[in-house]
């Protein structure tokens, strides 16, 4: 009787378990901020695989226990011995073999989705192996990308600054044209920051006097949030910038008018170092100072070699 | 599998197959008796107890000196990695470790006090307390010849442990490894005052076997750690 | 408590031992006992849980709210480096160690560790240790406030200018602490090799054996490049040295490849452990022997070969070049194929089992549920593109949380029930245990989940202050953390209460297999007074009167 349900039940679970991972996959999209950048979409059709499958293996798992809990719980005041079996081979090998693929599917999927990918690799420490060779940029859904723009990203304790070399324009706030590669050169001047957008679901760290190359397709319009993603001391919180996604007319437009008007906005960490900590508890403890705004100008900062460094 | 086989139908102490009827996949003890035999008493099957306090002391000190050297294997892969990559290793008028007749005497002197040592625990086996004794004395008094030395070497050097990139590897090297050596002095000394304790040696000796274990290593990292940093030119 | 029949059938060959009254103050002694010394790694750890709860508390307590308001940047910084250091170094490593120390000789059938003095010694480094990170809440320049990575060049800032910062004594007490591990390394090789009992060949050990043996060789191996690298970064940090300093050509991502080389394995030092504690647990509350012993036993040898080559998928985004992301996403996400082995292992031993749900049960069962979450968000992290997202977001806290606590601490508390009865020879109040799950189980879900959407949505870790959009989620962990701080009172208000008051436990409680089980509790001075014999395969479970088997009389050959 018991070996009944036990198919029943687990005939249904499985047919449960696939619609309810299907529709996981699909709800996981929500999840995530809007996409704003070719490799967005990538990354997210992978989670989307990823939950899918996740969700398989855990509702499947779960499924296991639950219905061991229920079914199985002894009787109380019964204290006897349950069965035997010590294992079953052909059990043991199919629960290693159906990992080991599943495993290789995961990699295999996510290599794709690497090639195709617009980034570039960061730099090459210690050569390159000869994989993945090819940056298949052709099948990105733009087809006609203009020129590469060429933006070179300043960070420092914690601020960050923009410099566009080709229109000598230095910035505080960083504008893209939108549907064409960019291509940042990313530097740091004391310790370690990271780049991320979260639209553009990418990210790089910057490493102090080493030049990262690092470039994307900004699809969407809109203005997004810069966050140092590395952690890098006292302010770390606030070293933010604005992002935004510009249409080419009026990412030309803009560069013509920040070129009259040098921004030189107090950062946000500067600002708070120069009021009174208002919190609750104090511990005043020795920090960096901020940069200052006037520290941060592009001359003291020349553009070293654009290629990646060795 | 069913088990069909009650558990509590236990083979007999006498049964050939006692011990090692789970050891289906790798049969420890039959892998055990085909290993050299310094090799194989390192690794007792079941029943530790029969074996002997020393060679488990002896055992655990030397899995305590392979962790050990992963510190300097840590150092010397990072030293390896800095001299690759960096685009100037050397910074501008500063010359690397050089090798000098000086420094060639006190490798070979540290390097030749480990044939001392293996001297000594040979008078120690055969019971002659006495050449024991002045061997290992002698073996102390060539490494804190040898410490003198890097001292030396130290103090006169065009470099400190602020240049570049050669100063600060060549000061964690040479300075992680001279610890070393004075550990090893301070054992070997605390060994030499033991044997003047009677019935020290009642139990064995594994005390001078391991100090001599951990001074072998010394000098042979001292090996590597003088190829890399002096050998190795630019 | 409970109330199955091996109470009155073990309780009658209770020893005298139990008159034996112990002393506290051995508690408090340099005492050589493996027995002691576990205990007092037990307490010592929990103490400093306590502590770095505590400082978790002030991180919620701050994220409650979007602004910075609580506590200042550089406080808010330090509270969690030192909560994470004090919870890895001197929790979750320090108490299984503890547990390992008490069980260990037990399992094996051995009278103590092989080096009943380096034993002591390892554990007398602990206090001090955490007293040397502690005490630099003292300092003027305050605690390390670089992460519990210290990743230079950060690390090496010393904004202060002076001698003695936080950042030293973080470099300072981890060595400290590593030669504590290593000595403790050396002695659980030793032990498991050379003190087994006859008849304890190496696949008769059980489980927990096998993985503390496994946990305790990665120790040995890698522990020592995490020493490495404190050292250096002090050179760096104390006396000028330039390995670190980027703009005099060092390398500040070598410090990455040291720091990660073993802080990856010591993910499977610490969780390895807890797969053998709920090996022990999961057989004997079902009452069917551990399904595919060899293979589990063998995946615990071989998830220590694995976790030590994947180090990398923590630097995915660290200006990693393209080959070393490719190699070593394979090679994490192959981590999965031994993991699933066991984790369908645990499965297959309730399945038609005869399941009693007393606390340590709970607690295995509900830890095996979260680490599921844990292991399966650990595979999306380790599909490298994805991780490009959500690397250094709250996506990570809430991924290894639900490891390091949902998973570890869980089964740390499970093993604390399940061997209570062993170690005091008092029986815990069942009722509070289950009041102790319950708050925990749903706790931890409130306090973690949310981490997961927050992360996805973007949210970085290590800030102090964020964007309005994100404090949904973010108050229900911190509501859920606040719960998590209350689930610990009934714990602590039990163990306490039963171990002066509670009722007296037999040899063998639980009905379980295993030599420990057949010594009286708490077990006599060097264990066994004649050293056992063994002629059984772990966990016979499943035929009747196995336990009884094992516990009446293991001499009988
Ligand atoms: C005990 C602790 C523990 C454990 C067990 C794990 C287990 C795993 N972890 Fe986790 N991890 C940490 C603790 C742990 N981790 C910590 C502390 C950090 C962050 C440190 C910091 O940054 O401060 C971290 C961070 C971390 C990262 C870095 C993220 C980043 O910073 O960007 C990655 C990336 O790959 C990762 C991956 C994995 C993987 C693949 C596993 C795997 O081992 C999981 C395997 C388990 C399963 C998969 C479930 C069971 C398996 C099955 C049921 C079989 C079927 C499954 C499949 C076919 C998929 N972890
Ligand atoms: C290893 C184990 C471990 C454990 C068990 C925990 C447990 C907890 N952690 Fe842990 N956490 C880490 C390891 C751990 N953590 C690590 C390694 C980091 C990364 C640090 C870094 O980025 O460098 C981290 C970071 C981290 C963050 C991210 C901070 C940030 O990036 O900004 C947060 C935020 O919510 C957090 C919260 C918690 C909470 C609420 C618990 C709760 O489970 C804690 C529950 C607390 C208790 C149960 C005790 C409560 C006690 C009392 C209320 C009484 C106290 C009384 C006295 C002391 C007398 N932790
Ligand atoms: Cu058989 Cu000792
Ligand atoms: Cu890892």
């Amino acid at each position: 009787m018991l070996r009944i349900i036990e198919y029943l039940v687990f005939a249904i679970g499985a047919a449960a378990i696939i619609v309810v991972s299907y529709l996981m996959g699909q709800w996981s999209y929500s999840w995530l901020p809007v996409e704003a950048s070719t490799d967005a979409q990538r990354i997210d059709d992978l989670f989307c695989f990823l939950v899918t499958l996740g969700s398989v293996i855990f509702f499947g798992v779960i499924g296991m226990i639950l219905f061991s809990l229920i079914a199985y719980r002894a009787p109380k005041g019964d204290y006897s011995e349950g069965h035997p079996i010590r294992g079953d081979w052909k059990l043991e090998v199919t629960w290693t073999a159906i990992p080991t693929l599943l495993v290789l599917i995961i990699v295999g999927y996510s290599f794709i989705i690497y090639q195709k990918m617009d980034i570039a690799g960061p730099t090459r420490v210690l050569g390159e192996l000869p994989v993945g060779i090819q940056r298949a940029n052709a099948q990105t859904i733009n087809q006609n990308i203009a020129d590469t723009e060429l933006i070179e990203v300043i960070s420092q304790q914690w601020d960050w600054t923009f410099r566009y070399p080709k229109q000598n324009v230095v910035s505080k706030e960083l504008h893209l044209p939108s549907n064409q590669r960019v291509r940042l050169v990313l530097q740091s001047k004391d310790v370690l920051h990271g780049f991320y957008v979260p639209e553009f679901r990418i990210k790089q760290d910057i490493i102090p006097n080493r030049n990262i190359n690092f470039q994307f397709i900004p699809t969407r319009v809109g203005k997004y949030q810069l966050h140092d993603s590395q952690f890098s001391g006292t302010y770390f919180a606030v070293m933010q910038a604005d992002v935004y996604v510009d249409t080419p007319q009026d990412y030309v437009r803009w560069l013509a008018q920040a070129a009259n008007h040098p921004s030189n906005t107090l950062s946000l960490a500067a600002s708070e170092e120069a009021q009174p900590p208002h919190q609750v508890f104090k511990s005043n403890w020795y920090t960096v100072l901020p940069a200052k705004p006037k520290e941060v100008d592009s001359s003291n900062f020349a553009l070293r070699n654009f290629t990646n460094d060795q | 599998m069913q088990n069909s086989a009650p558990q509590n139908l236990r083979p007999s102490h006498e049964d050939p197959r006692y011990g090692q009827e789970d050891e289906i996949f790798v049969d420890l003890e039959q892998l055990r008796q085909k290993m050299p035999r310094p090799l194989r008493r390192f690794f007792p099957n079941g029943g530790g107890h029969h074996h002997r306090e020393k060679d488990r002391t002896l055992f655990g000190f030397t899995v305590f000196l392979m962790s050990e050297s992963v510190i300097f294997l840590a150092f010397i892969v990072s030293y390896i990695a800095l001299r690759l990559t960096a685009e100037t290793w050397l910074p501008p008028g500063v010359k690397g470790p050089e090798v000098s007749t000086s420094i060639i005497i006190y490798t070979v002197v540290l390097l030749s006090s480990s044939l001392v040592i293996y001297l000594a625990e040979r008078a120690l086996e055969r019971g002659k307390i006495n050449l024991f004794r002045l061997l290992w004395l002698t073996t102390s008094a060539m490494g804190s010849f040898f410490l003198y030395g890097e001292i030396k070497e130290w103090l006169s050097n065009s470099f400190g442990p602020s240049t570049g990139l050669v100063g600060s590897t060549y000061y964690l090297l040479t300075g992680f490894h001279g610890l070393h050596v004075t550990a090893g002095i301070i054992l070997q000394l605390i060994m030499l005052g033991r044997s003047f304790i009677p019935h020290n040696y009642d139990k064995g000796h594994f005390g001078a076997t391991a100090v001599s274990l951990f001074w072998h290593l010394v000098d042979a990292i001292w090996i590597i750690l003088f190829s890399l940093l002096y050998l190795w030119k630019a | 408590m409970t109330n199955n029949p091996a109470q009155s059938l073990a309780g009658a060959s209770e020893s005298a031992t139990h008159s034996e009254i112990h002393n506290w103050r051995q508690y408090f002694s340099f005492n050589t006992d493996h027995k002691v010394i576990g205990i007092q790694y037990l307490v010592t750890s929990f103490i400093f849980f306590l502590i770095a709860g505590l400082l978790g508390m002030f991180i919620r307590a701050e994220l409650i709210t979007p602004p910075s308001d609580l506590v200042d940047r550089p406080l808010y910084n330090g509270l969690f480096t030192m909560h994470g250091t004090l919870m890895i170094f001197l929790w979750i490593i320090p108490s299984l160690v503890g547990l390992a120390n008490y069980l260990v000789p037990l399992m094996i059938g051995a009278k103590d560790m092989a080096f009943p003095t380096l034993n002591a010694i390892s554990f007398w480094l602990i206090p001090p240790g955490g007293l040397l990170l502690m005490s630099s809440f003292l300092l003027p320049s305050g605690t390390a406030q670089s992460g519990w990575w210290s990743y230079p060049p950060l690390s090496i800032q010393n904004p202060g200018d002076n001698l003695l910062n936080g950042q030293l004594f973080w470099c300072l007490s981890l060595v400290v602490l590593g030669i504590s591990s290593i000595m403790a390394a050396v002695n659980f090789v030793t032990t498991i090799i050379w003190l087994r009992a006859p008849g304890m060949t190496f696949f008769r050990m059980p489980i927990f054996v096998w993985s503390v043996f496994s946990a305790q060789i990665l120790q040995l191996l890698f522990l020592p490049s995490l020493t490495g690298a404190a050292i250096i970064l002090f050179c760096d940090l104390t006396f000028g040295t330039n390995f670190f300093r980027p703009f005099v050509d060092g390398d500040p991502v070598l410090y990455q490849h040291l720091f990660w080389f073993y802080s990856h394995p010591t993910v499977y030092v610490w969780a390895l452990p807890c797969f053998g504690i709920f090996s022990e647990i999961i057989p004997a509350f079902s009452r069917n022997p551990l399904f595919g012993y060899r293979s589990v036993a063998i995946a615990t040898i071989s998830l220590a070969v694995i976790t030590s080559v994947v180090w990398v998928h923590h630097m995915f985004a660290s200006g990693t070049p393209e080959w070393m992301r490719l190699l070593f996403m394979l090679t994490s996400e192959l981590v999965a194929v031994p993991t699933g082995i066991k984790v369908f292992a645990w499965t297959a031993t309730i399945w038609r089992g005869k399941l009693h749900l007393e606390t340590p049960m709970l607690f295995a069962i509900g830890g095996v549920m979260m680490f599921l979450v844990g292991g399966v968000t650990g595979v999306m992290l380790g599909a490298m593109p994805f991780d490009l997202h959500v690397n250094n977001t709250h996506f990570i806290v809430g991924h290894f949380h639900y490891l390091v606590f949902n998973t570890i601490t869980m089964a740390i508390y499970g093993a604390v029930y399940f061997w209570f009865p062993k170690m005091t020879g008092r029986m815990y109040a069942e009722g509070w245990g289950k009041i102790h799950f319950w708050l925990t189980f749903i706790g931890a879900n409130l306090t973690f989940f949310p981490m997961f959407p927050l992360g996805l949505q973007g949210m970085v870790r290590r800030i102090s202050s964020y964007e309005p959009q994100y404090a949904g989620w973010n108050i229900l962990a911190s509501l859920g953390a606040f719960l998590l701080g209350v689930s610990t009172l009934p714990f602590i208000a039990n163990i306490i209460a039963s171990w002066l008051y509670g009722a007296r436990a037999t040899k063998n409680p639980w009905l379980a297999t295993g030599l420990e089980w057949i010594v009286s509790s708490p077990p006599p001075k060097e264990n066994f007074e004649e050293i056992p014999h063994v002629h059984f395969p772990p966990y016979s479970y499943g035929s009747p009167q196995a336990w009884s088997q094992d516990a009446s009389d293991p001499y009988d050959y």
